[in-house]
């Protein structure tokens, strides 16, 4: 007997409950330690209907619309079901009753009591009473014989008794239980259970097991027992077609057991091991609630009581002759029914009783077996014709129809999707427009606005009918307290006004009025009624506008003074809509969803001095089966919103306003049943203000509730390892990173030091997850982070790559800087209207898209640059040195070096050839250059992106020029940026002499030995990384003295050459030019002598480099 | 040490408050306190609570513990037991009368509140008596002190030590004035 066990939920407080289904079985009747009695319309309900019937309730019982109770005033009262008035009290005790329940036709009440008493009570006369005495202890539990002739009772005394109903008198006792002197101190509560329908066995549990006592001989037939089951039973309970008995135990354990065979058909575990204190079977027989001491609710769905059923050949067709009875009782009112289905049918009209089961089978089996095809088949276009015929008949919309899927016959049989109706997708009823941040209409207090400026409280009591505005922050405005005389029902509430509205009434339009505290005239109030038939159905306020949606699909905007604005349709019935500054977000219904969605659209537009509309009715999406239920925007300006379900969605700007989900509130929730009611969404710090609700979708206004904080966390996958959270950190900063290009695109100010920050942090999670993939051997994967780096980082991790030994991955991030260098010279001219500030990460998500085009208009660029390439060459360097300064001022030397030597190599390049290269990292990619061969090898296609210029002869220079702008710049800087961070002893008070940080070092005189220095500082620390400032001087000193006396005097030469200084740049480049070659000449013999002697990862580069040449 | 001081030390314990003001991160010598988001919680230390909330500044939150059923089941538990048994933190009292003077709108239940702490500390004074009492009367030389707090110990500290000094007086045959500088024996 398969079947699912839903999650348990909050039910009541702490302490005995017990719970039962309506007849319908479309409720779920619960009452608690907290004098409750609650109406569930499902164990996915969480606004339940409930009754207060008492201090405590002990004890409930439900038949025929009357709910009685055992409450802790020591009397037996009767509720209506399922209004909930009271209808008197049927009976008291001397202390509180303990169990209660119906006799099966409904017109009797039986009681067990506390003070050793049963009283048996006829509902319609209270004072018709039978009192059956006996027990010597409380009494556990009580039932009805279904004929009415007999009643068991369980007592702690010991014993279980029978009495004759009429005569008041013991039958038969049992002394089979444990003898305790209270129920708190029963181990069990020895729920008992007469078998329906037959009534022909009484179960009692007994410890471990349950008796089975045959009804008239009073002998103990048979025993259910399960092996599995160690724990005390502390309820049993009987399927309603008598032949399954499901029993709860005191560790939490249920199960079910087929009476005939006596087996166990189904175990269950309560899933946090309570005493399950009750256990009630739906009427339909497929589903038992069951309630513990905790409170809690859960449920078990599915039980197909059909496998080990041996009546399974009739049984669905019993229930849908069953269901098409029902069906036409309904009908009998009204008299339409089709003549030709009444006469197919016929048969089954017949009343089924249990009396008569045996003829009534015989009797089905012709209905039994067109139906049985039917279903085996699957015809699905015959029944519906066939349907369709029975709605005309019936004159009964489609709607109505679904929920007379609930059998109320207690049916032998299990429930079969044999419904006589349209089985296809089922329209979902459409959400209802609601103000975000407030809390349901119906309620006398509410919240009717919570949002970042402040509260707004309705009341709507008898006394008062009242409206309090309340402002977090005092310095906005004082509290308000208004009376309500008009009935608003919706409010928002900005820095500038409170806008309140009201429905529409008989007499009077719906009005609109804004209370706009922050005039600096004397009214501060204006006041607008709608045309007639049209109301209110959402509003919000902006920075000096107010919105209204309104029922005729209209939205309307006004001036925060008051002044009417623009007005315009809207494609469907708003659901919500929220303003922040400029912007306005709609949300309506785009159609009618099915099975439980909501078909919603989203319009985002934006006023100000460019008024457009940012996103025009796209769809909005959901999680499955939920509706919307908040709607705002971040304090940065971002639309977001939560649904049912509990998941967070933030616009990705930067990806064409896509929703990205950002955190699911209900991961955070400790039960099924509690939710977060959303309050605000900042972006920087990162902070989600929600306020926990337990049980419930939203708070109540008093206890006053508290905000707490949630993080974010991106749905990304397997972020219990280290790689997925560093990605998830990574992605989440990203994207909340985009409000700061929003908000400077849009005019505002932004905190650049936030921004800074984020950026900051963005690049060290990208070096840690390229250290971490580089651990792992993953090069391909650091490739792909690199391209996301910003150019000074990736030249971090070139370095990195470098040391741990991999040339191959040290290579092709080289090339990556090239090619960022490149880009950024490129776009250099097109973006100088934006800000400086760039980030490699908008750079390569922004652009990538640009960056195509440009691949395809890079050939006819390449033969512009080709005519001017003079000028084209100055005119990037001059760029260059414009973009480097921003990066960073210690760059900006080394760029002028690169500039220096590409004026050198740019003119003279047919005569000097390839320009010599000085620098190991340049030799690293000219080498790429040279060997393509092993570039397809390792990566075989990068894709046109990131394909660099390919090397022609006649652009020969261009190429260079990049080539050298780009990795002068990276290689250069890489011990300026490294430094800090992997020689952490370096003293921070010497000043970095390798790069000059500025114009007038560059100036300045320099020696042989310094600019020797420049050349090869690199590749000492790379051989001894932890050497002191002092120290590689030191070094240094001693490499330069090994040096030939030639060698030391070209290094004297180009000193002198380079002192000339860079006024006469002309004169210069010739003579730089010549000192390049003699420089790359003697590097060449240096890394020659060095490679022989180490081969430290650094010197490995360089003997790469010397390869090439 | 009088009430006052161990009062002053329980200013130091940290309560959540909600703001109704912005202001920056504040430094101080005891640490850094805020920011301060009007209607986010914050926590702060209680003097500071108590000052802002004098101005109207803000709303405090009760804390956890401040609770009718937690305190309920405390007493209980105070009661039932022979020991002391843990607070929910060592200036219940203190915190109690602190908030509940100054910020009694702010707590749900105040009155309730205050007659369950007091229960509590009544209790517990009780069995400080009486363990006291039979400390003395079983002429013990010490004595275990689990589970108290500041404010109990020095309720009982002046009376404790003057009647021991006046036990060891009558005790000892001494003369009345040969007897200082022996008290330190206690």
């Amino acid at each position: 007997m398969p079947c699912e066990r839903k999650p348990m939920r909050y039910g009541h407080s702490e302490g005995h409950t017990e719970v039962c289904f309506d007849d319908s079985g479309k409720f779920i009747v619960t009452c608690g330690n907290d004098g409750d009695v609650r109406i569930w319309e499902g164990l996915d309900d969480d606004d339940p209907k409930f009754i207060t019937v008492g201090e405590k309730a002990y004890s409930l019982a439900l038949k025929n619309g009357k709910l009685v109770t055992a409450s802790s005033n020591n009397t037996v009262q009767i509720h209506t079901f399922p209004d909930g008035d009271p209808d008197g009290i049927l009976t008291r005790f001397t202390t509180n009753a303990t169990h209660v329940v119906f006799n099966s036709s409904g017109s009797r009440v039986a009681a067990g009591s506390s003070d050793f008493m049963v009283k048996v009570v006829e509902v319609s006369d209270s004072s018709q009473q039978k009192t059956l005495r006996g027990h010597e202890a409380p009494v556990l539990s009580v039932t009805f014989d279904p004929k009415d002739d007999f009643l068991a009772s369980a007592s702690c005394d010991g014993s279980v008794v029978v009495w004759n109903i009429e005569e008041q008198s013991q039958l038969i006792s049992w002394p089979v239980l444990q003898k305790t002197n209270d129920i708190s101190n029963a181990k069990s509560l020895c729920r008992l259970a007469w078998q329906p329908g037959t009534a022909k066995f009484l179960a009692v549990p007994v410890e471990t097991k349950v008796h089975l006592y045959e009804r008239g001989s009073w002998d103990h037939v048979s025993t259910l027992s399960d092996d599995l089951q160690t724990q005390l039973i502390n309820v049993v309970a009987w399927s309603p077609c008598g032949q399954f008995l499901a029993a709860g135990s005191v560790g939490g354990s249920l199960t079910v057991w087929d009476v005939n065979s006596k087996l166990c058909v189904e175990r269950q575990k309560h899933e946090k091991g309570f005493t399950v204190c009750s256990l009630a079977w739906h009427p339909s027989g497929s589903q038992i609630v069951y309630t513990d001491t905790e409170g809690c609710l859960g449920l078990l769905d599915g039980l197909s009581t059909s496998t080990s059923n041996t009546n399974t050949t009739k049984a669905p067709a019993k229930k849908a002759a069953k269901d098409y009875d029902d069906l036409f009782d309904d009908d009998d009112d009204d008299r339409l029914m089709d003549e030709g289905l009444s006469e197919t049918n016929s048969p089954v009209k017949k009343p089924i009783t249990g009396d008569d089961d045996d003829d009534d089978d015989d009797f089905l089996m012709p209905a039994t077996g067109r139906v049985r095809n039917r279903g085996a088949i699957l015809d699905d276009e015959n029944s519906l014709g066939e349907l369709g015929v029975l709605y005309i008949g019936q004159n009964l919309p489609l709607g109505e129809e679904g929920g007379i899927s609930y059998v109320v016959v207690p049916a032998a049989a299990p429930l079969v999707p044999m419904r006589p109706v349209y089985e296809g997708p089922m329209p979902t009823a459409p959400q209802k427009a609601f103000q975000p941040g407030s809390t349901p209409a119906h309620l006398t207090h509410r919240f009717m606005m919570w949002n970042s400026v402040g509260i707004v409280r309705g009341y709507n009591d008898e006394q008062d009918n009242a409206i309090d505005v309340e402002f977090h922050d005092t310095a906005v405005h004082h509290a308000m307290h208004l009376t309500n005389s008009l009935g608003h029902t919706m409010a928002d509430l900005s820095q500038e006004a409170v806008l309140l509205a009201c429905p529409s009434t008989d007499e009077l339009a719906s009005k609109l009025q804004c209370l706009h505290f922050s005039s600096w005239d004397t009214n501060k109030e204006w006041m607008v009624d709608l045309p007639e038939g049209e109301d209110v159905r959402a509003l919000c306020l902006g920075q000096g506008w107010a919105a209204v949606a309104t029922s005729a699909l209209m939205l309307r905007l006004f001036s925060i003074g008051g002044i009417q604005r623009e007005i315009f349709s809207l494609p469907g019935n708003v659901v919500c809509m929220v303003g922040h500054g400029e912007q306005l977000l709609i949300v309506y219904h785009r159609a009618p969803g099915f099975d439980g969605e909501q078909a919603l659209g989203v319009q985002l537009l934006q006023f100000g001095r460019k008024k457009r509309q940012l996103i025009n009715g796209e769809p909005l999406p959901l999680s499955l089966q939920s509706h919307l239920s908040w709607l705002g925007f971040t304090a940065e300006g971002t639309p977001c919103y939560v649904d049912s379900v509990g998941v967070v969605r933030m616009l990705n700007r930067s990806l064409g306003n896509t929703w990205t989900p950002v955190c699911n509130t209900r991961e955070t929730c400790k039960s099924k049943s509690d939710h977060y009611w959303v309050v605000g969404i900042h972006e920087n710090p990162q902070q989600l203000r929600c306020i926990p609700c337990k049980g419930s979708r939203y708070p109540p206004t008093l206890p006053r509730p508290a905000v707490a904080i949630l993080p974010f966390k991106l749905p990304l996958c397997q972020t219990s390892t280290e790689k997925g959270q560093m990605e998830e950190q990574f992605w989440r900063s990203v994207l909340f990173h985009n409000h700061f290009s929003f908000l400077s695109s849009s005019g505002y100010e932004i905190d650049e030091d936030g921004q800074s920050q984020t950026q900051k942090e963005q690049q060290e999670l990208l070096m840690k997850m390229f250290a971490l993939s580089c651990k792992l051997e993953r090069e391909f994967r650091c490739v792909e982070l690199a391209e996301l780096m910003t150019q000074n980082v990736v030249t971090l991790a070139i370095r990195y790559a470098s040391r741990s030994r991999r040339m191959a991955l040290a290579q092709r991030l080289s090339e990556i800087a090239l090619e960022k260098a490149n880009q950024i010279q490129e776009e250099e001219p097109e973006e100088q209207e934006e800000e400086p500030e760039y980030s490699g990460v908008r750079r390569t998500s922004g652009n990538r898209r640009d960056r195509e085009e440009e691949e395809e208009q890079a050939e006819e660029l390449r033969e512009e640059e080709e005519d001017g390439q003079e000028m084209e060459t100055e005119e990037a360097a001059e760029t260059t040195k414009r973009q480097f300064h921003l990066f960073s001022s210690t760059l900006f030397a080394n760029v002028l070096m690169g500039y220096v030597q590409v004026l050198g190599s740019g003119k003279p390049s047919s005569s000097s050839g390839l320009p010599r290269v000085t620098n190991i990292l340049d030799n690293m990619t000219s080498s790429r250059k040279s060997s393509p061969l092993s570039r397809s090898a390792g990566i075989p296609s990068k894709g046109p992106v990131l394909k660099p210029l390919a090397p022609r002869p006649k652009t020969k220079t261009q190429s260079t020029l990049l080539q050298m702008n780009g990795t002068k710049a990276a290689s250069k800087k890489t011990p300026e940026n490294t430094q800090p961070a992997a020689d952490q002893q370096k003293q921070p008070e010497v000043p970095p002499p390798a790069s000059p940080a500025d114009n007038t070092e560059n100036n300045r005189p320099k020696t042989g030995f310094q600019f020797w220095l420049e050349e090869n500082r690199k590749s000492i620390t790379a051989d001894q990384p932890d050497l002191e400032e002092t120290d590689i001087i030191k070094e240094a000193m001693g490499r330069f003295r090994t040096l030939s006396a030639e060698e030391r005097l070209s290094w004297t030469e180009r000193a002198k050459g380079q002192t000339g200084d860079a006024a006469d740049l002309k004169k210069r480049k010739r003579a730089g030019g010549g000192a390049e070659n003699d420089n790359g000449q003697v590097e060449a013999d240096e890394n020659s002598s060095k490679k022989k002697k180490s081969l430290d990862p650094s010197s490995k580069l360089s003997a790469f480099a010397f390869n090439k040449n | 040490m009088d009430s006052s001081e161990v009062e002053f030390l329980a200013e130091k314990e940290m309560v959540k408050i909600i703001p109704n003001f912005s202001l920056d991160r504040i430094y101080l010598i005891g640490g850094d306190l805020g920011p301060f988001n009007p209607g986010l919680p914050v926590d702060v230390p209680v003097w500071l609570a108590l000052n802002l909330k004098q101005r109207q500044k803000c709303r405090i939150v009760p804390p956890a513990w401040m609770d009718v059923e937690k305190l309920e089941e405390m007493r209980e538990l105070e009661r039932k037991e022979d020991t002391f048994t843990p607070v929910p933190s060592p200036y219940y009292m203190e915190l109690t009368k602190l908030l509940l003077n100054y910020a009694s709108d702010n707590i749900p239940k105040a009155d309730e509140i205050r007659t369950l702490v007091k229960d509590i500390w009544d209790t517990r004074i009780a069995k400080l008596r009486l363990s006291a009492d039979s400390f003395i009367s079983q002429l013990e030389a010490h004595a275990k002190l689990d589970n108290l707090t500041l404010m109990e110990i020095n309720t009982i500290r002046a009376f404790l030590l003057d009647s021991l000094n006046c036990m060891y007086k009558l005790r000892s045959n001494l003369q009345p004035g040969s007897s200082k500088g022996q008290f330190t024996d206690y």
